[in-house]
C-alpha cells in the first residue's frame, strides 16, 4: 500500500477513532474540571485559614508540576507501590488514569481563574444583595455568579483551548488519542509504515476544533456584552 | 414610640476607634441628615445601622425591636440577619446596581426571591416606584445605558421595593457630576414629602436644611452637636462652626 489514495482511508478510519477519544478526554476533564475547580475555589478563599492553606498548597503543587509528570505517576503509582491495579487494565484503565489527573490539573487551573473572576466582582455588589435581604447562595447565585462568568470567559477559552492541545500527553501512557493513532503508522501498522503525512493529518484536527472553540467562545463573548462589569 | 433608637453604639477597627458613643432616637416620619467630614464615622454608622458591620458595643431598637445588642456575644444566623436587614434600606454612594439585570429587574428581584407576591403584582409596584422617580420608561434598559443620577433614582427604587422602615442614603451625590445631583434630591425630597423615614448622610448643606427635621453633626466618631436646621444657620458648637465655613 504505497499510494496516498490507497493510504488515506485506512489512516482517516485510525484517527477518527484517535480522535473520538481525544474528544472524550476533553469532555471528561472539562465536566468534572468546571464544578471541581469551583469547589477548590470556594476551599482557596475559605475564612478557615487551614482550609484554605491546604487547597493553596495543592493548587501550587499541581500547577507547578509538569502535567505530563502527574500522568506517570497516577497512571503507575497505585500498580508500583501498592501492587494493586487501581485503574483496572488496559485502554479503558488509561483512560480513567487520564482523566483523573487531567481533572485534578485542569481544575487546579479553573480554580484560580474563578478565584480572580469572584473576587473581581466588587464588593459593593454583595452589600446591595445583603441590604436588600438576600442570601449568600442567592447573591452568589444571582449576582456574583453572572459577572464571574462574564470576567473568565477570556482566560477560560484560553486554557480550554490549550486543554484542546494538552489531551495529546495522554500518549505518554499509551492512550490511544489522535497522536498515538498517527503515530502508529510511523512504526507501522495495518499494511503502512514509515509514513509521516498522519502525523501531519492529526495537525489538521487539532487546528479544526480548537477554531470551532474560538468560534464559540467568540459567540459566547458577544453574547455577554449587553452589560458591562 | 421612637421608630428607632441608637443607644451607646461603639465601634473600633484594630486601634481606630470609628464610633464612640452613639445615641439619638427617630421618630416615625422623620428625616435625619448626619454630616460631618470625612473620616467622622458617619459612613460606619449607617454600615452598623444596616447589619454590614457590627458595633462593639451598644443597642438598636427598630420599632421596639432589638435588633443589634452588644452585651450579646453570639453572632445572628444568617437568617436572622436577613430578617434585621429588612428594617432598612440602603442606598449606595456608588449606587451598585446588578449590571447583568435591567432596570426593572434590579428592583423586582428582591421582592421575587424573597415574598410570596405574584410576578405581576411585584411588577406592578416596581413600575409604579420606577414613575415615583421618573423612569418607567428605562424599564428594559441595563444600568450601563445610564446616566449617573439615573442609575441611583433606580437604587432608590430598588431600595424601596423591599418596604424599609427607615431608608439610609450613605451620599446618595457624592459620585455624581454637579448638574446631576438635583434630580437625585428631588426625588429624596418628594419622599421626604410622603413622610418615608429617612436617614441621610450628606454633604450638601442646604438640601439637609431644607429637607431634614433633625440634623447630627458628626467630628471624631462623637456627635458633637444636633438640632434642627436652624443649627446650621447659627452653629452652637465651635466645631461645627468650623466645619460649615469649609464649604
Amino acid at each position: 500500500m504505497n499510494t496516498f489514495a490507497e493510504q488515506f482511508p485506512i489512516v482517516f478510519q485510525a484517527l477518527n477513532v484517535g480522535f473520538l477519544q481525544t474528544l472524550k478526554l476533553f469532555a471528561v476533564t472539562l465536566l468534572g474540571a468546571i464544578p471541581l475547580g469551583l469547589i477548590i475555589s470556594f476551599g482557596s478563599m475559605s475564612r478557615f485559614k487551614p482550609l484554605s492553606m491546604l487547597v493553596r498548597v495543592i493548587v501550587w503543587i499541581v500547577r507547578g508540576t509538569p502535567l505530563m509528570l502527574q500522568l506517570l505517576i497516577i497512571f503507575y503509582f497505585p500498580g508500583l507501590v501498592f501492587g494493586k491495579q487501581l485503574w483496572g487494565g488496559g485502554e479503558s484503565g488509561r483512560f480513567i488514569a487520564s482523566a483523573v489527573a487531567f481533572i485534578l490539573n485542569y481544575a487546579c487551573y479553573f480554580s484560580e481563574i474563578y478565584r480572580g473572576g469572584i473576587q473581581g466582582v466588587p464588593v459593593g455588589q454583595q452589600e446591595a444583595g445583603q441590604v436588600l435581604g438576600l442570601s449568600k447562595t442567592q447573591i452568589f447565585f444571582r449576582i456574583t455568579l453572572m459577572q464571574m462568568i462574564k470576567r473568565i470567559v477570556p482566560p477560560m477559552s484560553n486554557e480550554i483551548i490549550t486543554l484542546v492541545k494538552d489531551t495529546s500527553l495522554a500518549r505518554i501512557i499509551a492512550l490511544q488519542e489522535i497522536i498515538w493513532a498517527g503515530q502508529a503508522f510511523m512504526k507501522g501498522s495495518q499494511g503502512i509504515s514509515g509514513a509521516i503525512w498522519p502525523l501531519f493529518f492529526t495537525g489538521v484536527y487539532y487546528l479544526i476544533f480548537s477554531g470551532v472553540l474560538t468560534l464559540l467562545f467568540g459567540w459566547v463573548e458577544k453574547k455577554l456584552s449587553y452589560f458591562k462589569v | 414610640m421612637a421608630i428607632l433608637e441608637v443607644k451607646n453604639i461603639n465601634k473600633s477597627f484594630g486601634r481606630n476607634h470609628v464610633l464612640r458613643g452613639i445615641d439619638f432616637t427617630l421618630e416615625q416620619g422623620e428625616v435625619l441628615s448626619i454630616i460631618g467630614s470625612s473620616g467622622s464615622g458617619k459612613t460606619t454608622l449607617l454600615r452598623c445601622l444596616n447589619s454590614l458591620e457590627f458595633a462593639d458595643e451598644g443597642k438598636i431598637i427598630v420599632n421596639g425591636e432589638t435588633i443589634f445588642d452588644g452585651s450579646v456575644n453570639k453572632r445572628p444566623s444568617e437568617k436572622e440577619l436577613m430578617q434585621k436587614r429588612l428594617h432598612f434600606g440602603l442606598v449606595f454612594q456608588n449606587f451598585n446596581l446588578f449590571p447583568q439585570y435591567s432596570v426593572l429587574d434590579n428592583v423586582t428581584l428582591a421582592p421575587r426571591l424573597l415574598t410570596k407576591d405574584s410576578r405581576e403584582q411585584i411588577e406592578r409596584e416596581a413600575l409604579e416606584l420606577l414613575e415615583s422617580v421618573g423612569l418607567a420608561d428605562k424599564r428594559n434598559n441595563y444600568p450601563c445605558e445610564l446616566s449617573g443620577g439615573q442609575q441611583q433614582r433606580v437604587a432608590i427604587a430598588r431600595a424601596l421595593a423591599m418596604k424599609p422602615n427607615i431608608l439610609c442614603f450613605d451620599e446618595p451625590t457624592s459620585a455624581l457630576d454637579p448638574e446631576l445631583t438635583g434630580e437625585v434630591l428631588k426625588v429624596i425630597r418628594s419622599l421626604a414629602d410622603r413622610h418615608m423615614t429617612m436617614i441621610i448622610v450628606t454633604h450638601e448643606m442646604s438640601f439637609a436644611h431644607d429637607v431634614s427635621d433633625e440634623i447630627i453633626f458628626m467630628d471624631g466618631g462623637v456627635i458633637a452637636a444636633r438640632g434642627g436646621p436652624a443649627i446650621l444657620d447659627n452653629p452652637t458648637s465651635d466645631r461645627l462652626k468650623a466645619f460649615l465655613t469649609s464649604f
